[in-house]
This record gives structure tokens, C-alpha cells and sequence, in this order.
């Protein structure tokens, strides 16, 4: 509880300390959203005072003392009032972002703690058939796989399980036909559209999890105390999963609260090739028509993603090893 | 059923007769375990196999102790991981069988073999500390056992484990406790409980008390022996160290490069040893308390001092092959009332007192041992000593120099005249690193020899720790060579920068009892004939008799006795000093003569 409690209270210091630099180091850049404009429309002709001040009305640029900022900000961050975007005007950013993070968290989400879990025990059955054909078949698969780009896998499964086969719609989160509902049919036909992009992210990650749990397996199986299990007659099953393979996950549990963390910002790639509306997608095009806040709300969400992951996987830690309790 | 073994296809129990083992025809009733003409081979892909048991034939009878000893790669955990047939690749079995309370082990298939562990044999591991799952609590430890193997009732498990707990001394709230919160001794103790939770026949002891601190080792010891008479199980005591087999068991097994050399009776080894191995292994143990203490190739200090050699003289006026730059005056290293106190390990605990008012004085050319088990504080003065860590109250002087004031660059000067000697020769040496690579840094670093120059001296300090032909040794990487050859190489090392203090810690207790002698008598001639001065720390009494003129007893971080190193091993005043000298294995403490 102790232990809880502790790292519940470093979660919440980090996390100030992250809004807080998000506030501040757009500001120390060179340059406001407001130049920018300016300097575009200048292009077409001089640009007058006024057309300054009713960009920077238009765009909301704040005034008033920094501090006087700092607080209005905490304030909108805290009632998740980001503004409205440029580029999608007249949206609210947290209307836009609610819709998209669905998608990411659902399908990028999932499919990372599916792959963790299943390549976790792929490796201890590979380790544990160590230099049997169930060893050599994950293990070399497992790095062939994970050696393939992410968009040259998604581009092969878009054109031989899209274009060639049409076994799966190519783009999107849905039909243009359907409207998003709790529906059978809806959920049906966003599952179907979340399949190659699924695979993808499946068939590129998992050889990591194999070949990661693998190696570490193999290492605990070296280890005392394992020996000493198997002098004392225990079942090989129990040797396996609670003397082996339960102290093999602790070092990876480290790299699944980076991957758990990376699920919202790191999904830019798949969602630009599938054209599946989730936060990468919609990072991409914050990024292309230069939308600030849009940008701003959309760091911040990767930034306590991150947070987040890392504190679950703190507490997950926490009750795995009872060495770290103390 | 899935054993590949060659095994030889006669019935059971005919092979030991046809054999005509002794033991087996005057009390065939009465043999636990017979083994006829084991080899054990490791095959390592790459690598020529090594044959490291070869056709070893024993017998053992319902309740004997026995002691398997011998040096490291004599193939006695082999021979201990294939009785119990726990051997993993590359080791294989190649020849001969295990015939174990009537049946041959080695036919045995997975399922047969593991039922067979309870009541069969049990083995508790060399570094039994580690032998515990670090993420299980110690109760269940014991109830994994027992639902393994059903032998005890679900409702009497816990009170099982609580009674199996006491037999090894210990408190029953062990139970809820992690392996990480118990101590090194506490937790061999709980996988002894552990492996008599199985009610064996058959007790194989790796090493039990090798990691631990001496007077846990004599302890633990205590418990091994006194459970083995209580429970009457048959028992094999794995040891490196003569004096700890000799002490518990009745018989013992002498084994040397994969084959059994000796094997006869507790009385017999010690007072008419036949084999030439074993008689090199007696001659190294002494005891420390006796008034001529000599080892092979290390006659007694006393009579080296009655022959009229001084050692201020020998230094000087004996010309040797190394010469020792002329130094201006040698300075004394004193500790004037040095306390350490670190930090509470965990909050709300008390603070560690490490040290508390210590005071001594290291003249040149005096060797001082300190003694202590674990814990005593002598790793940390020898910290306090060479500027790694500064003391809370008190002052290191080095001559002049005050060690405790030291920045970077006065801790310099001060370490090319303080230099470190480490107990692990295995860990202190840079594995991808040539003898020539590693000696060549603290010359550079520590001295203004460049080029022919540098090289002489690196030719010079492999003969002065008596690695000849130098350049062979040069060229060579750590594990190509021996612990006591590498422990010579951390000995060259810390020359390199012709230091007037040698702060050795632990030099000789990771290394094999022959090759201890080699090194200690290098650490005496390096004295006599460098003048170089010796911290000696150490918790092993005999070696410290042998190489230091005087000695300081640590015991929690406060001296408790202190004189000429004879005199107080012979006549200890404090209790704690009497602790450690009965802890000292010695063969001629008989088991029978304990009791």
C-alpha cells in the first residue's frame, strides 16, 4: 500500500513537471502560430496592423503576464479545454481527439498486450524446449519477422489481403456506409477494417516478445534455484511457469511499459497507410497544416500515455517482486 | 523410457555382483548406493570433450557420512550432479551405472525419476543462497514440494513446514518471509529444511558452506552433522576443503582429475594417507594456535626470525633481481580513532555503525593482518584506508597526508603508494584483456616510463610474481590461465606503480589450497625483499599466522584484540578470538573427537 502510494505520488510530481514543460517550450521557441500566418499572407501583399491583431484574436493568442498564462492553462488542461483547431475549424481539439483515441487505444492498445501475452509464452515454451523444433521455429521466425519496416509489412497485407485477395477493406475504421453506433453490425464491419493494421502491428512486434522472453528464460533456467526446484522433484510444469518463467517477465515487464506507453504516439505509420482514423493519424495532419493546438493537446496525451503506462507497470512490478516492495 | 543412455542391458542388482565389489558381497543388504565405473563427459560444441569423471567405482551404506574432496576440476560436483541426475548439456553420462537402494538411476525415465526424488535422493546446492525462487515466499517453497509429491496430508503441511523449519534452527515466521529478507546462512539453512522435506535416503551436500561467512559455515556444519545423526539419513559432503570433510565425516573419498585417488576411513586419510594427492592436500592445513606453524614451501616465521635476518636488512642489503627505486623515507600509515557510520539501510532503522574508534599504525615494512568474520568492518577501513570512502570521525594519515582531505588528484599520488589486492582474481581482471594490456595501464598511468622502458618493467613485474617465461605470460588472456596465476597477475598489477603499501584483501580464500602457499609466500618475499608494508585482511587465522608479524581482532567494527600475531592466535583473551580459531577447519578434529 506503502509502495502504492509512493509511486502514486511520483506519478502525479512527474506528471505536473511534463504539462508544465509543455507550457513552457512552445514559448521559448522563436516565433508564435501568428507569424506564421502573417508571414504566409505576406506573400500576397503587405500586411496591415490591423490584419495582425485579427489573426491573433482569430487564433486566440493569449495575453497577460506568463504566470497569468501558466494558470489558465493548468485550468484548461485540467477541464481539458484545448481550443479549437485551425485546420478543422470550427472543431473543438478535445472533440477531435475523443473520437480518434478510441480507435488508437482499441486497436493499437490491444494488440500490444495481445502480442506481449503471446510471445511472452511463446518464448518459455521455446525455452523450455530448448533446441527442439519448438525453440527454432518461433526463434528464427520470431527475428525474421521482427525485421521487416513496419510499412513495408502493412503495404504487402494492404495489397495481397486488400487489392489482390479482397479479403479486407483497405482504409478507414469503418464503412462510409455505416454510421458509428453500438450496433453489432458496426462492431462487426470496425473489426474487419481493423484487421490488416492489427496484423500488422502483431506481425512486427511479436518476434520481439519471442525472442526477448526466450533469452531471459533461458537465463533463469540456469539459475539456482530452478536446478535446486528440479532436485526437489517439483512438476515440470511448476518449474517452468513459477520458478522459470515468473522471474524471466520481470526485466521484460520494463520494455512492455515502453511499448504500452509508445500505443498512442507511436501508431503514426500504420494509421497513415490504413487511413485509420485513430491519434496518428490525426497527429499527422495536426503536424502538416501547422494545427497548434491540436498539436499541444496531442503531445500531451502521448506525454501521460507514457505516464501512465509506466506507473501501471510500476504497480504490476510491484506485486510480481517482492524485492522491490521494500 | 526416453533415457538415450547406452545402458548396460543386465538385470538389476547382477552387475554389482559380477563386479565383485566387497562392501557389495559382505552386506549387499546394507548398500544404499552403489557405483560401478561412472564417467562423466563434457561435451561442449567447439570444444575438445573433456572426460571430467573417469570410471569411478564407490559404495555407500545406510547411514555413512561421506566426504568427497578434492581441488576445483577434480569433477567432484560432476560426480555429485550425476549421482542425482541433475547433469545438464554438455555434460552426459558415458559409461558405467548408479544403482540406488536396488534399482539403476540411470534407467530411470523423466516421470519415475522425479517421484523418486521424494525418499529417494536429495541435494542441497553449492550456493544454496541463491537456491531459492527469489519471488516466493519461503512457505511456498515447502508446499510446492508437497503437492509435487503428496507425501504429506494437506492439513498437516503448514505444521510440517514449521517443524521442518525448527530442525534446521530456525524461527517458524521464516515462512512468510521472501529469500531477499533472510541472511546467507538463513537461507541455506531453509533449502536444507527443504531437501529433508522430502525424507531422503540419500543426501548429496555441494559445498553448502562455501558462500558463507566462517562462523555461519561452522554453524551450518554443526546443524548438517547433528541432523544427519538425528534423521539417519545417508549423507555425501562435497567439499573443496579437507579440514571442513574431515571434521564432519567418517569416511572420505579423495578425488583428483576425474578419478577417485583414495578412499578410506576419516582416521585413516589423516593418520596413514597413501595417495600423494592426499598427502599434498594434508600438508597444507595447520593449526593456527600450534608453536611451529609451517606449510610446504613456508617455513615458520619465528624460525626465519631466529636465523638473524631482519627484515630492515634483507631489503636493503640483499641484492635482488628487481631493484625497488630508491625511496627518500618510507611514510607509516596511521588511523587515528576512525569511525564509519552509513546510512539506515531502510528507513526507520538505525544507522550502520561500521567502525567505532579504531586506531592503528602500519609502519614500513610491517605486515598487519586483520581479522574478522563478515561484517567485522575490515572491508570498510581497507575503504577508509585507500580514499575511497572518508570516515566519519577520525583521521587516515599517510605520512604526512592526510588521506580524508584528498581531492582527485592528491588520491592519486596516494593510490601509486596504496595499492589494492583483490580477493577475486576472476572478477578483478578484464576478461578481454591480455596480462600485457592490464599491467601496461598503472604503469602508464602511475609512472613516467614510456616506450622500452615500459616494457622493461612490465617484463620486470611478471618475474618479480614469478610468471615466467615472461613473454608467454604476457600474451596471455585471463582465463587462459590458473586462479593462482591470475591472483598473481592483480598482485603485479597492484606493483606496478611500486607502491610502498599493499593492502591485500582476502588474496588467497577464492583460491585452491595448494596454490594459497605460491601465493602467500610471494606476498612475504615481496616484503622482504621490497619493503613494502602489508594490510593483510583476512578471516582465515592460518594464513594470517603465516604471513603478518602482528594482528588486530575487528569485531563489529571495534578491535578486540590486538598483538603479536603468535602470540594472540596462541593465547586469545577475547571470546570472540577463541570463536574465530574454533571456527578454522582442522583434520584433527575428528569427528569423533568433537563429541
Amino acid at each position: 500500500m506503502k509502495y502504492i502510494a509512493g509511486k502514486l505520488g511520483l506519478f502525479v510530481l512527474t506528471l505536473w513537471a511534463a504539462v508544465t514543460l509543455n507550457f513552457f517550450l512552445p514559448r521559448l521557441m522563436p516565433g508564435s502560430p501568428a507569424d506564421a500566418a502573417i508571414a504566409k499572407l505576406s506573400q500576397n501583399g503587405p500586411v496591415t496592423e490591423a490584419t495582425r491583431a485579427a489573426i491573433e484574436a482569430q487564433l486566440g493568442v493569449p495575453d497577460g503576464s506568463l504566470w497569468e498564462q501558466y494558470v489558465s492553462y493548468l485550468r484548461q488542461v485540467v477541464t481539458l479545454d484545448f481550443g479549437v483547431s485551425y485546420t478543422f475549424y470550427p472543431q473543438t481539439v478535445s472533440s477531435m481527439v475523443s473520437t480518434a483515441l478510441p480507435y488508437t487505444i482499441i486497436l493499437v492498445g490491444i494488440v500490444t498486450i495481445v502480442a506481449f501475452i503471446l510471445g511472452t509464452l511463446i518464448g518459455v515454451a521455446a525455452a523450455w524446449k530448448r533446441g527442439t523444433w519448438l525453440d527454432a521455429l518461433p526463434t528464427l521466425g520470431g527475428s525474421f519477422m521482427s525485421t521487416f519496416p513496419y510499412f513495408w509489412t502493412a503495404l504487402l497485407l494492404l495489397f495481397f489481403a486488400g487489392y489482390v485477395l479482397h479479403w479486407f477493406p483497405t482504409t478507414g475504421a469503418y464503412s462510409a456506409t455505416t454510421t458509428p453506433a453500438f450496433t453489432p453490425a458496426f462492431i462487426g464491419d470496425a473489426l474487419l477494417h481493423a484487421a490488416l493494421p492489427a496484423l500488422t502491428i502483431l506481425v512486427t512486434s511479436l518476434g520481439g516478445w519471442i525472442i526477448g522472453m526466450r533469452n531471459a528464460m533461458i537465463n533463469t533456467l540456469g539459475d539456482d534455484y530452478v536446478t535446486f526446484a528440479e532436485a526437489n522433484g517439483l512438476r515440470g510444469g511448476t518449474v517452468a511457469v513459477r520458478y522459470a518463467a515468473r522471474n524471466a517477465i520481470l526485466p521484460n515487464l520494463t520494455g512492455f511499459g515502453l511499448a504500452l506507453g509508445g500505443v498512442v504516439g507511436g501508431s503514426i505509420l500504420v494509421e497513415q497507410v490504413f487511413g485509420y482514423p485513430g491519434i496518428g493519424y490525426l497527429l499527422f495532419n495536426a503536424v502538416i497544416g501547422q494545427d497548434y493546438p491540436l498539436m499541444q493537446a496531442l503531445f500531451l496525451m502521448i506525454t501521460v500515455s507514457v505516464l501512465v503506462a509506466n506507473f501501471l507497470v510500476d504497480i504490476l512490478y510491484g506485486a510480481l517482486d517482492p524485492r522491490t516492495r521494500r | 523410457m526416453t533415457s538415450t543412455d547406452n545402458t548396460v542391458p543386465e538385470p538389476l542388482g547382477a552387475s554389482a555382483h559380477s563386479t565383485g565389489s566387497v562392501q557389495a558381497t559382505s552386506a549387499t543388504d546394507n548398500v544404499l548406493l552403489d557405483v560401478r565405473d561412472l564417467s562423466v563427459i563434457y561435451e561442449s560444441p567447439g570444444a575438445a570433450p573433456v572426460q571430467a569423471v573417469d570410471h569411478v567405482s564407490f559404495s555407500l551404506r545406510r547411514g555413512e557420512f561421506v566426504g568427497l574432496v578434492g581441488e576445483s576440476g577434480s569433477g567432484k560436483s560432476t560426480l555429485g550432479f550425476a549421482l542425482t541426475r541433475l547433469q545438464k548439456p554438455p555434460a552426459r553420462t558415458n559409461g558405467g551405472n548408479i544403482v540406488f537402494d536396488g534399482s539403476d538411476i540411470r534407467e530411470l525415465d523423466t516421470e519415475a525419476l522425479r517421484r523418486q526424488r521424494q525418499g529417494g535422493f536429495a541435494m542441497v546446492l553449492q550456493s544454496g543462497m541463491n537456491a531459492l525462487n527469489p519471488v516466493r515466499t519461503i512457505r511456498n517453497h515447502f508446499m510446492d514440494i508437497f503437492r509435487a509429491h503428496g507425501h504429506v496430508a494437506a492439513a498437516d503441511r503448514e505444521a510440517r513446514a514449521a517443524e521442518l523449519v525448527r530442525k534446521v534452527e530456525l524461527d517458524p515466521s521464516v515462512l512468510a518471509s521472501y529469500p531477499g529478507e533472510l541472511s546467507g546462512g538463513m537461507r541455506q539453512r531453509v533449502s536444507i529444511a527443504l531437501a529433508l522435506s522430502l525424507e531422503p535416503q540419500l543426501m548429496v551436500f555441494d559445498e553448502p558452506t562455501t558462500a558463507l561467512d566462517v562462523l555461519v559455515q561452522h554453524a551450518v556444519m554443526d546443524t548438517i552433522q547433528a541432523l544427519q545423526q538425528s534423521e539417519g539419513f545417508t549423507a555425501i559432503l562435497i567439499s573443496h576443503d579437507l579440514g571442513i570433510v574431515l571434521e564432519a565425516t567418517q569416511r572420505v573419498l579423495v578425488m583428483h582429475e576425474g578419478r577417485i585417488v583414495e578412499d578410506g576411513s576419516s582416521r585413516d586419510i589423516l593418520e596413514r594417507p597413501r595417495d600423494e594427492y592426499t598427502r599434498m592436500l594434508l600438508s597444507h592445513y595447520a593449526d593456527p594456535r600450534a608453536e611451529v606453524v609451517e606449510l610446504p614451501g613456508f617455513p615458520d616465521r619465528q624460525s626465519r626470525a631466529a636465523s638473524g635476518r631482519t627484515r630492515a636488512e634483507s631489503a636493503t642489503s640483499e641484492p635482488t633481481v628487481v631493484t625497488r627505486s630508491v625511496r627518500s623515507a618510507d611514510s607509516a600509515i596511521v588511523v587515528d580513532h576512525v569511525s564509519k557510520v552509513y546510512p539506515p539501510p531502510r528507513r526507520g532503522e538505525k544507522p550502520v555503525r561500521a567502525l567505532d574508534d579504531v586506531s592503528f599504525t602500519l609502519e614500513p615494512g610491517q605486515s598487519l593482518a586483520l581479522v574478522g568474520a563478515s561484517g567485522s568492518g575490515k572491508s570498510t577501513l581497507a575503504k577508509l584506508v585507500t580514499g575511497i570512502e572518508r570516515p566519519t570521525e577520525g583521521a587516515v594519515r599517510f605520512g604526512d597526508v592526510d588521506v580524508t582531505r584528498l581531492r582527485a588528484k592528491g588520491l592519486r599520488d596516494l593510490r601509486s603508494n596504496v595499492q589494492m589486492v583483490f580477493q577475486d582474481p576472476y572478477a578483478a581482471l578484464n576478461p578481454l584483456h591480455t596480462v600485457e594490456y592490464t599491467l601496461s595501464r598503472p604503469i602508464r598511468n602511475m609512472t613516467d616510463l614510456r616506450g622500452d622502458e615500459a616494457r622493461a618493467r612490465l617484463h620486470e613485474l611478471l618475474e618479480t610474481v614469478g610468471l615466467t617465461p615472461t613473454e608467454t605470460f604476457a600474451q596471455k588472456l585471463p582465463h587462459q590461465l590458473s586462479g593462482g596465476q591470475r591472483q598473481r597477475v592483480v598482485i603485479a598489477r597492484a606493483l606496478a606503480s611500486d607502491p610502498q603499501v599493499l593492502i591485500a584483501d582476502e588474496p588467497v580464500s577464492m583460491l585452491d589450497v595448494s596454490l594459497r602457499a605460491g601465493v602467500l609466500a610471494l606476498l612475504e618475499d615481496l616484503r622482504e625483499k621490497w619493503g613494502v608494508s602489508l594490510l593483510y585482511i583476512t578471516h582465515d587465522l592460518l594464513s594470517a599466522r603465516l604471513v603478518t608479524d602482528d594482528i588486530m581482532v575487528l569485531h563489529d567494527g571495534r578491535v578486540v584484540e590486538r598483538g603479536v600475531t603468535a602470540d594472540v592466535l596462541r593465547n586469545p583473551q577475547d571470546d570472540y578470538t577463541v570463536r574465530l580459531l574454533d571456527a578454522v577447519p582442522n583434520p584433527r578434529r575428528l569427528r569423533g573427537d568433537v563429541a
